[in-house]
C-alpha cells in the first residue's frame, strides 16, 4: 500500500457543533495521529472556501484519504466527494465523521462531546485507509414507460409522459379506464363533474398515438432495472425504462363494522352507493320512497384502531359536499351529519365547510375511538326507517337520531391487487399496505427500487388534485431521468470473489433484489451490479468471505470498530 | 550434500494428536530425517528444555508448535522457542485459533478449578486442596507452571511465520510443507496459512447442493437417514464446511460427518463463527418468530458448534460475564 497521507478536517457548523465540541483543540490533537498530515478546523467546511481548504491541501499536501467530521454524510458527503474528484482524488478516498447529528445536538457537556467527537474521528482515520477507489457506472435509459393502473392517477401520468412524445404502456386490471372516478358524481369544493373531467382526459388517452392501452390486464413477472426492464403483455415483450405504479383503492368493506348494519339494513348505505344515486338524479330509500331525513356516518373504518388508524382525508369533504348535493334536491329533507372530528384542510376546503355549515343542517358529534354508534331498524310506531343511537360528545347525552337512510363515510384501503404488485416491481408496502415512498418529504413519488415510482392512493388515501400532482410529479422525475440519456446506478455494490466462492449458493436467496445468480460452469455466485442495491446481506450470509459489500467491508468496519475504542 | 535442517516439534495445551499426525509419516519418517535432524521433540526423544535454552538463537530452523498457550510453561516455551527458531509454525488447530483447549474460555480460572478440583463426579478432595505453582517442602520448593484465567493462540503470544490448520493436520499437508522447506522453495508472505487451500469445503465437496436450503429445524447427524449424497445443510445438519478452508481432503464429509470447521476460516474471514452463524440464519425457513425461536432452540451447543476450535481467535475471544 502507498504511504497514507490523510486530511482530516472539523467543521465548526457555525456554531452547531463548535458550541459543544472544542474543534480547535480537535484538530490539534489529530494533527499528531499516525498518517495524519494535516488537521484542520473551518467555520463551514461544505462552503465553497471550505471545499477548496480540501482541495488545495490534496494538491499541495499529496493528500490520498480525507476524512471531514461534520454533519451527517446523509447530508454532504456528496458534497466532500465531489471535492475529493476535483482535486483529482477518487471520491471514495472519504470517510465522514458525524459529530453532529451523532454528536453536538444530541450531549449538553462540552468535554464528554468533546471526547466522543474525537473517538468518532479516530474510527473514521482507521477506517478511510482501508478505502478503495470506485468507479462510477451508468447504463442508457429506454424511454418507454409502463403504468400500472388506469384511475385518474395512471391517466394523468400517461399524458404527460405521452405529450412529451415518450411512449406509454397503459395496464388496466378491470374493462374500462377511469378508476374509482368513475363511480363519483360532483368533486369538492367546487361541486364541478367528475365525469366532465374524466372524459376530456380518457378521450385524450384513447386517442393518443404515444399510449398503447390494455384493458383486462395483469401485470405479469417484471425483468430488469432502471432504465432496461421487460415483460410479457398477451405473449408480448415489452420494453421500458421506467414504472409507474398507479394500482389506487379498495374502499372499506362496511360490513365489517357490526354497530352499522351495512348488509343487513336496506337503508344503510356507503358513501359510493350514495354516489351513485347521486349520479342518477334519484335518492331513493330501498323502498322506492324519498327519505324524510338523512344521516351521514363520518370515519367509516378509518381512525380506529379496529379498522385503520389513519385518516382517509376525503370522507369529511364528500360529506359536506352530499350535504349540499342533499339540499338542492331535496330542500325539505332533514340532514344530520355525524362526525368525530371535521377535517377539511385544503385549498378552499375550510371556507366550503363554513358554507355548508350555514346550511339546513345538524352536526353531532360521536366518539369514534370508544363507542361507534349503533343503527337499528326503527319499530313501527317511529315515523322513519332507522334509529341511530350514540352518545353525542359535545352535550354527553345519550341521542337517538332518526333517519330514512344512513350515508356511511367509508374510508379507503389498498387495492387488493397492491401485495402481488409490490412483488412483482419491487417496491415495500408499510403496515397497511400502501407503498412506501423512498422518503417521505424529500423523495415523495420515488421508491427504493430505482425507476419505480408510486402515485395516487396505492401511495396513501388522498384526493384528486394530491393524486394527479404525485402523477405529474413521478412524469417530470421520469422525463429528467430520460432526457439524462444514461442513469448511474449504485457503486457500492455487493461483488464476489470467485477465487474465495464455494458455491454454497447461501447469497441467491437471502438477496431481497434477486441481483445473483449461479454459474453453473464456474461454480460460484454472480452479482448482476445493476440490480445490486449495496445492501449487504449477502456479505452478511456468505460464510466463506467471498461476498463482500464495496464500501462496507469487514476490515473497513471492523477498523472503525477498533479505532471507536482506541482512544481513553 | 546439504547440511541437515535442525527441526523441532513442541506441544503446548494440546491432546497430543498434532504429534501423533507427525508419527503419522510412516516410512516419510526416512525422508525427514534424512534431511533433518530432530533437536527437540518431547513426544519422542528426552531432550530437556535446558538444553533448548543452550541452543544459540536461530539454532532451529524450523518449529512445529501444536496447543494453544495455557499455562506459563507452554508461554515460556513459545517465546524460548520463537527465540531459538527461523521459522515457528502454529501447527493444528489448537496454536492455529485456539482449538477445543479454547472452549475453556467460556469459563474463567475460579470456575474451572472449582469444577476440576471441588465438584467433577470423580473428585474426592476433602482437604479442598488447589494447585499451588508454588509449594515448600522439606526437600526445596516445589514448581509447577501457573494456569492461566485465558487460552490464547500462539500468535497472540509470540510472532508466528506461518499457520498449518486442522485438528490435527492432514500428515500429507506437513510432508509437503517440509519438503518445500528442505528444497528452498519460494516460501509464502509471512503469516500465511499453509498446507490449506484458500476456497472453503463445499468446493471439494461432492455432495449435491442447491440454493434451497430452508429448514424448519435443526438437527444432529444421527437424526437423519442421511442418503450419502445432498448437502447435509439441506438435510438441516449443521455442517462448518461453507466457512472452513478446505485441504484435508472433505475427510469428515467424505466419513459421513459433517464438517467441524478445524481447518479455520479462510483468507478474508475474521470471525468464522459469526460467518457461519449468520449462513445458518438464512436457512430458517419461516418468518414468524416463535417458529424461529423454535428452530433456532434446536441447535444444540451454538457456542461449541460454531465456535469449536476458535473462540480465542475470534473477535468473541472470552466469555466476558
Amino acid at each position: 500500500m502507498k504511504e497514507l497521507r490523510i486530511g482530516v478536517y472539523v467543521c465548526h457548523c457555525g456554531t452547531n457543533i463548535a458550541a459543544m465540541v472544542d474543534v480547535e483543540k480537535l484538530a490539534k490533537e489529530l494533527s499528531e495521529v499516525k498518517n495524519v498530515i494535516v488537521a484542520r478546523d473551518y467555520k463551514y467546511m461544505c462552503s465553497d472556501p471550505g471545499q477548496d481548504l480540501i482541495i488545495k491541501d490534496i494538491q499541495e499536501h499529496k493528500l490520498n484519504r480525507i476524512v471531514v467530521a461534520a454533519c451527517s454524510p446523509r447530508m454532504h458527503e456528496v458534497t466532500f466527494r465531489k471535492a475529493l474528484e476535483k482535486a483529482g482524488l477518487n471520491p471514495y478516498y472519504l470517510e465522514m465523521a458525524n459529530i453532529r447529528e451523532q454528536c453536538s445536538w444530541v450531549h449538553t457537556n462540552r468535554n464528554e462531546a468533546t471526547i466522543k467527537a474525537k473517538d468518532l474521528i479516530l474510527a473514521a482515520i482507521k477506517r478511510v485507509k482501508w478505502h478503495e477507489p470506485l468507479d462510477k457506472r451508468s447504463v442508457p435509459i429506454n424511454e418507454a414507460t409502463l403504468i400500472i393502473g388506469g384511475g385518474i392517477s395512471g391517466i394523468s401520468a400517461a399524458l404527460e409522459l405521452a405529450n412529451a412524445g415518450k411512449k406509454v404502456y397503459l395496464v388496466e386490471k378491470s374493462n374500462k379506464l377511469g378508476g374509482i372516478m368513475n363511480q363519483i358524481d360532483l368533486t369538492f369544493p367546487f361541486l364541478n363533474s367528475a365525469r366532465q373531467i374524466l372524459d376530456r382526459k380518457l378521450s385524450e388517452v384513447v386517442n393518443h398515438p404515444n399510449i398503447e392501452i390494455f384493458l383486462n390486464t395483469e401485470i405479469g413477472e417484471i425483468f430488469g432495472y432502471i432504465g432496461n426492464f421487460e415483460t410479457q403483455i398477451n405473449g408480448n415483450k415489452i420494453v421500458f425504462g421506467n414504472i409507474i405504479v398507479a394500482t389506487g383503492l379498495k374502499p372499506f368493506d362496511a360490513s365489517r363494522i357490526p354497530e352499522y348494519g351495512y348488509g343487513k339494513l336496506p337503508d344503510v348505505i356507503t358513501s359510493l352507493e350514495f354516489e351513485n344515486m347521486l349520479k342518477s338524479g334519484d335518492i331513493k330509500t330501498k323502498s322506492g320512497k324519498q327519505p324524510q331525513s338523512i344521516a351521514i356516518i363520518h370515519c367509516v373504518g378509518s381512525r380506529n384502531e379496529k379498522y385503520n388508524v389513519y385518516c382517509s382525508r376525503v370522507c369529511c369533504l364528500t360529506a359536506l359536499k352530499y350535504i349540499n348535493q342533499i339540499n338542492s334536491v331535496l330542500p325539505e329533507t332533514s340532514i344530520f351529519d355525524i362526525y368525530a372530528d371535521m377535517r377539511t384542510f385544503g385549498k378552499y376546503c375550510e371556507e366550503f365547510y363554513s358554507s355548508t355549515s350555514r346550511k339546513n343542517v345538524t352536526f353531532l358529534v360521536f366518539d369514534q375511538k370508544n363507542e361507534l354508534p349503533k343503527i337499528r331498524e326503527a319499530s313501527s310506531s317511529d315515523k322513519c326507517n332507522l334509529i341511530i343511537n350514540f352518545r353525542e360528545k359535545l352535550s354527553g347525552e345519550i341521542i337517538e337520531v332518526p333517519a330514512d337512510m344512513v350515508i356511511l363515510m367509508v374510508g379507503m384501503e389498498a387495492h387488493e391487487a397492491a401485495k402481488e404488485v409490490a412483488h412483482k416491481v419491487g417496491v415495500s408496502m408499510c403496515g397497511n399496505n400502501f407503498y412506501i415512498e423512498r422518503h417521505p418529504k424529500l423523495d415523495p413519488v420515488a421508491t427504493t427500487t430505482d425507476g419505480v415510482y408510486v402515485v395516487g392512493t396505492c401511495q396513501a388515501p388522498k384526493d384528486i388534485p394530491d393524486s394527479i400532482s404525485q402523477a405529474k410529479a413521478a412524469a417530470a422525475r421520469i422525463l429528467a431521468t430520460i432526457e439524462a440519456k444514461t442513469v448511474d446506478v449504485e457503486v457500492t455494490t455487493a461483488f464476489i470473489n470467485e477465487d474465495l466462492c464455494c458455491g454454497c449458493q447461501t447469497c441467491i436467496k437471502v438477496c431481497p433484489y434477486s441481483a445473483i445468480s449461479f454459474d453453473a460452469v464456474k461454480k460460484v455466485s454472480i452479482v448482476n451490479e445493476v440490480l445490486c442495491k449495496g445492501c449487504g446481506t449477502c456479505a452478511a450470509a456468505c460464510p466463506t468471505g467471498a461476498a463482500k459489500a464495496k464500501h462496507f467491508t469487514d476490515v473497513q468496519i471492523l477498523s472503525q470498530i477498533e479505532g471507536l475504542f482506541s482512544y481513553a | 550434500m546439504k547440511p541437515k535442517l535442525n527441526l523441532a516439534v513442541y506441544w503446548g495445551a494440546a491432546c497430543g494428536g498434532c504429534c501423533v499426525s507427525v508419527l503419522d509419516v510412516h516410512e516419510k519418517l526416512f525422508t525427514i530425517v534424512e534431511h533433518a535432524n530432530l533437536v527437540f521433540w518431547p513426544i519422542a526423544l528426552d531432550t530437556k528444555y535446558k538444553d533448548v535454552e543452550q541452543m544459540p538463537d536461530g539454532f532451529i530452523d524450523l518449529t512445529l508448535y501444536n496447543g494453544a498457550v495455557r499455562n506459563s510453561e507452554n508461554e515460556h516455551l513459545a517465546k524460548l522457542l520463537r527465540k531459538k527458531s527461523k521459522i515457528l509454525v502454529a501447527y493444528g488447530s489448537c496454536a492455529h485459533m485456539g482449538g477445543i483447549p479454547g472452549l475453556a474460555n467460556l469459563f474463567n480460572k475460579e470456575e474451572i478449578f472449582k469444577r476440576v478440583y471441588f465438584e467433577s463426579e470423580s473428585t474426592i478432595n476433602p482437604d479442598q486442596v488447589l494447585p499451588q505453582p508454588h509449594y515448600k517442602v522439606s526437600e526445596g520448593e516445589l514448581e509447577i507452571p501457573e494456569f492461566y484465567n485465558d487460552v490464547r493462540t500462539l500468535a497472540q503470544v509470540v510472532d508466528v511465520d506461518y499457520y498449518l490448520p486442522g485438528c490435527p493436520p492432514q500428515t500429507e499437508r506437513l510432508v509437503e510443507v517440509f519438503l518445500a522447506i528442505v528444497n528452498g522453495e519460494q516460501l509464502p508472505p509471512k503469516g500465511s496459512v499453509i498446507g490449506a487451500k484458500d476456497k472453503t469445503q463445499c468446493d471439494e465437496c461432492k455432495r449435491k447442493k442447491s440454493d434451497n436450503k430452508l429448514v424448519k429445524e435443526f438437527k444432529r447427524p444421527w437424526q437423519i437417514k442421511d442418503d450419502g449424497e445432498t448437502c447435509f445443510l439441506e438435510q438441516g445438519v449443521i455442517c462448518c464446511g461453507p466457512a472452513t478452508r478446505s485441504g484435508c481432503g472433505v475427510r469428515c464429509v467424505e466419513g459421513n460427518a459433517p464438517c467441524r470447521g478445524c481447518y479455520g476460516p479462510p483468507p478474508e474471514v475474521a470471525d468464522p463463527g459469526a460467518k457461519m452463524l449468520s449462513a445458518i440464519a438464512t436457512m430458517i425457513d419461516s418468518n414468524d418468530p416463535n417458529e424461529i425461536q423454535k428452530a433456532i432452540d434446536t441447535v444444540v451447543d451454538p457456542v461449541g458448534t460454531f465456535y469449536r476450535y476458535s473462540i480465542p481467535f475470534s473477535i468473541l475471544r472470552r466469555k466476558l460475564l
